[in-house]
């Protein structure tokens, strides 16, 4: 390899990314036993500059993940929990009049910041869900007429509990379409289990959290996103990319396929994890990576293949198998 | 005013006693609502007729036995052919499948068109079973069948169909050694393929075979020539004479091996 090494000397320099994602690994690796893939993809939403989506049952650590990442970067950081009477303006900020000057003046409200904890997103009514999409998606605010712009990086982690759980409600597509990654979160096996309760069960979470130092900050993420963004795709694979999108749109096992805006988030995500393999080219392999965590939760699934058990991972995991790789 | 108030009550009492009562009245049934019935049962006269009883015909049974207008169920198998026979159970055997009670009836219902497509597909499936067993080419049907070495150009991906020799030749000759690169890591998969080391499928990822090769006791030879490949292919990075005569030199170098 050493050999391959010296035939292609890169052309970018990777290696401020490839100690920040080593450090980031380290931090989240101290609290977060396992889960590897989940913490590459947390950086990889990171670096790709994308809002994630956490889902999984309560008690796997989905807001911890989100607290762990938040912690790794020097900015600021707003938590909100969503709850089933949050309004709009909860999240957004409000209008207060202020008598010493007898004017309207706006109050920032949480989601002014640059790492943003939406805790059980899924709790609140799509009135307050959609107050984020503007924000999520434009990165500004406006209210009574007046645009506010939020500062860079900003980042939305959201956790939520899976639809079937009691009190949920389902995210309107349009907003889902703007979480880069949904990112699963899973039962850890045994051997980890038996780890996590080896490491924690005299230790405090909380204290441990303490532990974690900021590894980046707004500055450095500002210059590595514009490095990724500057990474090489062949024109094959951006059709090839285009391909498994298009597809989703042509499977009848599919209601609702992916929009543009996926394809974008496949090329975007997949530059993330080449860099984050010290590549400054994508490769098949990478789109393949992002695939399913990009699409399966833009994607609605035909109710017959609901009621056949099927779910939108299978899906998009068959679809994959159907493209020919560009070789 | 108190008196006023009183009065007003008491009239609202009386008026509300008034209304349930008639409400009660008008509910009890008048004294002739109704008539009793004089008379409940009524007497039955028995027939005491004789009783003729009827015998069957059995010559006329017999008679509608034979003719073949009567004959409602299976014809009698043993006047059929083989051939009579299959067909019958057959379409009893399509009744039945599709739910039909009426097997035997239905069988004569199908139209003759169906009976020879039928017969059309069960040929057509035998020919396709004896093809896939005898292992035929079916390139040779189509309208390039003479030319089984197809141009570059025309098959990208069908490692079976590429001429590599001609095809390296070709390409380091114009001096294209992004494409030889390609063309020296197609033909190791080709020949991982043949050596059933790896199990070739176009939509498979490089990092599929990497790691197939390996679960087949392959070394890490593999994924540095994938390595290599993937730099040139993907990454578009420039590569002269000198970087290709080494690239070359690491496929050739696996191929012994392989061999």
């Amino acid at each position: 390899m050493e050999q391959e090494q010296e035939m292609f000397n890169q052309r970018t320099d990777l290696s401020e990314l490839s100690q920040a994602v080593e450090q980031i690994r380290t931090q989240l690796g101290k609290i977060i036993v396992g889960q590897t893939a989940t913490i590459d993809l947390l950086i990889a939403g990171l670096l790709a500059n994308g809002h994630l989506l956490l889902e999984g049952v309560p008690g796997v650590a989905k807001t911890l993940s989100a607290k762990l990442v938040a912690k790794s970067i020097s900015a600021t950081f707003s938590r909100i929990q969503f709850t089933p009477d949050l309004m709009p303006s909860d999240v957004l900020g409000t209008a207060v009049f202020s008598p010493k000057t007898a004017e309207f003046q706006f109050r920032q409200g949480p989601i002014f910041g640059n790492i943003i904890l939406v805790d059980e997103i899924n709790r609140a009514p799509a009135k307050t869900q959609s107050a984020l999409f503007e924000a999520m998606e434009e990165r500004q605010v406006t209210v009574d007429g007046n645009t506010y712009k939020m500062e860079e990086p900003f980042m939305v982690l959201a956790t939520q509990n899976p639809i079937e759980q009691e009190g949920t409600y389902r995210l309107p597509e349009a907003q889902l379409d703007r979480f880069l990654f949904k990112i699963e979160i899973q039962y850890p096996s045994l051997e980890e289990e038996i780890e996590i309760l080896t490491q924690q069960h005299q230790t405090d979470t909380l204290h441990q959290l303490e532990d974690i130092k900021p590894v980046l900050n707004v500055a450095q993420i500002t210059a590595l996103r514009a490095t990724i963004k500057a990474l090489h795709v062949e024109a094959k694979l951006l059709a090839y990319a285009a391909q498994i999108v298009n597809e989703t749109r042509q499977n009848k096992a599919l209601y609702l396929g992916a929009s543009p805006r996926a394809s974008l988030a496949i090329v975007n995500s997949a530059k993330a994890i080449a860099a984050m393999a010290g590549r400054d080219f994508v490769t098949p392999d990478d789109i393949v990576k992002v695939a399913t965590p990009v699409l399966a939760h833009r994607v609605m699934l035909s109710p017959e293949k609901e009621m056949e058990g099927l779910t939108t991972a299978d899906i998009i995991a068959q679809i994959i198998k159907k493209i020919e790789v560009p070789r | 005013m108190k008196n006023i108030s009183k009065r007003f009550s008491v009239v609202l009492l009386l008026a509300a006693f008034l209304l349930l009562t008639s409400t009660l009245l008008a509910q009890k049934p008048k004294a002739n609502a109704f008539k009793k019935v004089a008379k409940d049962t009524i007497a039955l006269r028995l027939d005491s007729s004789k009783t003729k009883v009827r015998q069957f015909d059995g010559q006329a049974i017999e008679r509608y036995k034979a003719e073949k207008e009567f004959q409602y169920g299976e014809s009698d198998t043993q006047q059929l052919n083989w051939w009579e026979r299959f067909w019958k159970n057959f379409w009893a055997w399509i009744d039945r499948l599709f739910g039909s009670d009426e097997a035997p009836k239905k069988s004569k219902s199908w139209p003759a068109f169906v009976k020879y497509g039928v017969i059309a597909i069960v040929v057509l499936g035998i020919i396709f079973v004896i093809f896939k067993l005898v292992g035929v080419d079916w390139k040779i049907f189509s309208k390039k069948s003479k030319e089984i070495e197809v141009p570059y150009d025309e098959s990208l991906e069908n490692i079976h169909e590429i001429s590599f020799e001609d095809e390296l030749l070709n390409a380091t000759q114009s001096q294209n050694y992004r494409l030889a690169v390609r063309l020296l890591y197609l033909q190791t998969l080709k020949l991982l393929s043949d050596k059933e080391l790896i199990d070739w499928e176009v939509n498979k990822t490089n990092a599929i075979y990497v790691k197939e090769f390996k679960q087949n006791g392959g070394n890490d030879v593999f994924a540095n020539l994938t390595y290599q490949f993937e730099y040139v292919w993907y990454g578009d990075f420039p590569i002269d004479k000198s970087i290709f005569d080494m690239i070359q030199a690491s496929f050739e170098q696996f191929k012994n091996q392989i061999k």
